[in-house]
């Protein structure tokens, strides 16, 4: 089989499976509470339309951004081969005619429109629930789909990077949450280029929200802060490349690396 | 009705004197599965590193003419008492520290009995649920009071040694009483948590990402309810901050959260009744399926 | 008959330990069994033909074809793994029908497919069933449709039998046969000899990573030409018979057996001992009961092999 029909086939294969998983419920239980975070802001702030903004850029963000699509991305990204290992399910795809980076490649698919999926049912609510009454302007709705768009490229290339991870690594999740939650929140606040060596400054620069000299400004001063913002193209590039290159890395390994299941 | 170890089949008379500790097997074993990983070891050297900071600041404190120039502005920081032993001990990377080497030794305790399906293993032998919870527990206990409780006693130790009298004893003589109370906090606590969350699934790398998730997230829902409600009572839904306080509380420093330990204490308390629940319910010889 | 599988001068270990040891071997269409103890190299083999593992050292080949990293060498191989797991939260039928779209089936052929591979292991009336609602002898048989869906030409099996009951076993035994006489290869792997008996006669004998023996099992068993045979006789009167083979130098060795009816010789000669004993008989007026070998099978000829 070739490769596009044969990730098509995986993708279709692990995207039912996936959405049923006792784990996927949590993950989306955990989606729901910036949802009634939302809920309980606005009740409080009625009226106070500026400091709703600033929840949902300071608080709400921050949590989407630096938390929630880092922890899907580790467990989903590195769950493509090291659940498989885990399992011992992988004889049953590797015994098949697909190119093993099909494999790679459709669960990376799969994984990916599942966790866009969990993100969307939770940012969706939670900015319309704070910005409600204000969703006919222009601006509210670009900015909506400015940080819809940067939350799937944050999965995008988290999940590929985590994906190579699980691949490469037998203690994967460890290094994913070093990374994730000690390199990715330290590393950005660095200045000059030194920031350009993480993901998250990347989806920064792409948010709708431009810092002021010093770092930040109203509403975004702690989820831009000390930002040095590349350019919006650049970014997208940077982005790109970090998928591009991590997806082929992992597909290479996959297909290069025999994998013995622990005894 | 008899036991099973009690009916005739060995044929003997005698009386049947049990002089075991059932869950200590479980417990050594757990122990020695631990350091069988190369990366533990690594991050189990790396968690006594703020007891060597704290000796160090031991002896620089004793030898405080010697190092004038260094600190100059800092000597309030070299104030030996029991707010130096409650800072090196409750602090936020003491706790991930601690954190990250349990979840090595504790995540899998017993995620991997269920994903073996060894529970029937284990009762099938003489051992009652609680002997299994202890000895599970006891694996965690012996990691934390090594990290906690030994070196900061042995801490206490040096700084007799270097001062040459035991004038800090006499004016804080419930130091190693305070050690002790916040390494069974942790002790007691960190036993149901990562039992708790062992016991929620068989994928060990789950379990992994679900101690570090509820362990980090609480602190930042804490922290954005803080935010949003300006009420330091926010803070009860950290662990961290839970902990931190109580640890306060037990060195009898001033707390950091404007809010009573008490109710610190009691969400612990809370978490551990939680896990205690769970924790009947989940493990039995007997696999359920629905 | 060309060789369907072939390896040549295959070595594989894992770190320190040798998991194959220079494996030369060639099977051909039929039914093949590959018999060792646990560790013997038997699940290494069919990884190595399945394409799991890569060799260390040497090659194997399916069809001329490389096994290692060649996809396209599958859609012919069906494999049904050791290993008691599934994919638990799907149904029975979503396992089969879902692993059946790796082959580019249309989906009225897979449905079609799914529905013959259930049938066939009596699994249709439990396919909506969760596979972790599934007992071990359904997990079983589950796997093995799995392997078998897509009709492939090579089939290879590594412990079919495990965890079923003696009629499952009975009726996937039957199966297994029924793929011989549809012509295809069929590679089976056990350390339950009967099993292995059961299905062929056709067997290879693996032990430590050493093939020790490969053919049928009479074939094998006259290659031992160390291992004297075994030839049972009962008779009404056994000391008789065997003070008539006691000035034989071929005979090595006489015992009596426990029931004081029979005499059991051991010599390197079976053919000229069988050819001795009519004659025998007919001089002494001895009357025969039973005459049998009791190591002309595969428990016997593996146990000379290894030297237990």
């Amino acid at each position: 089989m070739k490769t596009t029909p044969a990730v098509r086939e995986v993708f279709g294969f692990f995207g039912g499976l996936a959405w049923k998983t006792g784990k996927t419920r949590v993950f989306a239980l955990l989606g729901l509470i910036p949802v009634a975070l939302a809920v309980v802001v606005r009740i409080m702030l009625h009226g106070r339309t500026g400091d709703m903004v600033a929840v949902f850029t300071e608080i709400l963000m921050v949590f989407f951004l630096q938390f929630y699509i880092v922890i899907l991305a580790l467990f989903y990204g590195t769950s493509i081969t090291v659940e498989e290992i885990e399992n011992r399910t992988l004889p049953y795809l590797i015994t098949r005619p697909v190119p093993k980076p099909a494999v790679i490649l459709g669960k990376y698919a799969a994984y990916g429109l599942l966790m866009f999926a969990m993100v969307a049912a939770s940012l969706v609510p939670s900015y319309f629930i704070l910005n409600f009454g204000r969703m006919s302007r222009p601006e509210v709705l670009k900015a909506f789909f400015i940080n819809l768009g940067v939350l799937g490229l944050g999965i995008l290339a988290y999940t590929a990077f985590f994906a190579f991870l699980g691949t490469w690594l037998k203690r994967a999740i460890i290094v994913g949450l070093i990374f994730g939650f000690g390199w990715e929140n330290v590393i950005q606040y660095f200045p000059g280029s030194t920031q350009k060596f993480s993901v998250v400054h990347y989806l920064k620069s792409l948010l709708p929200y431009r810092p002021v000299s010093g770092g930040g400004g109203r509403g975004v001063a702690l989820l831009l802060f000390r930002l040095e913002p590349t350019s919006p193209p650049g970014a997208v590039l940077a982005l790109a490349a970090v998928a591009v290159v991590f997806l082929a890395l992992a597909c290479w390994l996959f297909r290069r690396k025999e994998f013995l299941p622990e005894e | 009705m008899a036991t099973v170890r009690e009916k005739g089949y060995t044929h003997w008379d005698g009386r049947l004197e049990e002089r075991r500790l059932a869950w200590y097997p479980i417990a050594r074993t757990g122990i020695q599965l631990a350091f069988r990983k190369k990366a533990f070891k690594f991050f189990f050297a790396g968690a006594f590193l703020p007891s060597f900071v704290a000796l160090g600041g031991l002896y620089v404190s004793e030898r405080l003419e010697d190092f004038k120039a260094l600190v100059k502005s800092n000597k309030a920081l070299l104030a030996i008492d029991p707010g130096y032993f409650k800072t090196f001990m409750t602090n936020a990377s003491a706790l991930f520290a601690l954190l990250v080497v349990l979840v090595f030794a504790a995540a899998g305790l017993i995620a991997d009995d269920l994903k073996h399906s060894s529970l029937q293993l284990y009762f099938s032998r003489p051992l009652r649920k609680r002997d299994y919870l202890i000895g599970k527990m006891a694996v965690i206990a012996f990691f934390v009071l090594v990290l906690t409780a030994l070196p900061y006693l042995i801490l206490v130790i040096f700084k007799l040694i270097f001062a040459g009298n035991l004038k800090f004893l006499a004016e804080y003589p419930w130091l190693p009483v305070s050690i002790l109370g916040w390494s069974a906090v942790l002790t007691v606590f960190f036993a149901f948590y990562f039992l708790l969350l062992s016991a929620s699934s068989r994928n060990t790398r789950y379990v992994t990402i679900l101690i570090f998730t509820t362990y980090l997230f609480s602190d930042a829902l804490a922290g954005i309810l803080h935010q949003i409600f300006r009420t330091p009572y926010m803070w009860l839904f950290s662990v961290r901050a839970n902990l931190q306080q109580a640890g306060a509380f037990l060195f009898g420093v001033k707390l950091p959260f404007a809010f009573p330990a008490a109710w610190s204490f009691a969400v612990l308390a809370c978490v551990c009744v939680l896990s205690a629940a769970v924790l009947s319910r989940r493990i039995r010889g007997v696999e359920v399926i629905k | 008959m060309s060789a369907v599988i072939s390896a040549s001068h295959l070595s594989k270990w894992y770190g320190n330990v040798l998991g194959l040891n220079d494996v030369s071997l060639e099977i051909e269409a039929g039914i093949t069994g590959l018999l060792g103890p646990n560790g013997a190299g038997k699940s290494t083999f069919m990884k190595l033909v399945t394409g799991q593992l890569k060799p260390n050292i040497g090659l194997v080949t399916v069809r001329g074809r490389k096994a290692w990293n060649n996809p396209g060498v599958f859609q012919a191989i069906g494999f049904c793994p050791e290993h008691d797991v599934f994919y638990e939260d799907m149904t029975g039928r979503e396992f089969v029908a879902g692993l059946l779209r790796f082959y580019g089936y249309a989906r009225t052929e897979i449905r079609d497919r799914t529905d013959r591979a259930l049938d066939l292991v009596g699994l249709t009336a439990d396919q909506d069933r969760l596979i972790r609602g599934y007992s071990r002898g359904m997990r079983q048989r589950i796997k093995f449709a799995q392997a078998v869906a897509h009709d492939p030409e090579i089939v290879i099996l590594d412990e079919p039998l495990s965890g079923l009951d003696p009629l499952g076993k009975r009726k996937l035994i039957r199966l297994i046969k029924e793929f011989k006489t549809q012509g295809r290869t069929v590679l089976v792997s056990s350390h339950v000899l009967p099993e292995i008996e059961a299905l062929t006669s056709q067997v290879v004998l693996i032990h430590q990573g050493k093939v020790l023996a490969q053919g049928d099992i009479p074939y094998i068993r006259e290659l031992i030409e160390s291992h004297p045979h075994q030839i049972s006789v009962r008779s009404d009167d056994p000391r008789a018979l065997a003070a008539r083979f006691v000035g034989d130098r071929s005979i090595q060795k006489m015992t009596f057996a426990a029931d004081g009816r029979t005499l059991v010789v051991e010599t390197p000669n079976r053919d000229g001992f069988f050819g001795r004993l009519t004659g025998v008989l007919l001089e002494a007026g001895l009357s025969v009961e039973e005459i049998s070998s009791p190591d002309d099978n595969l428990q016997a000829v593996f146990e000379y092999l290894v030297g237990k």
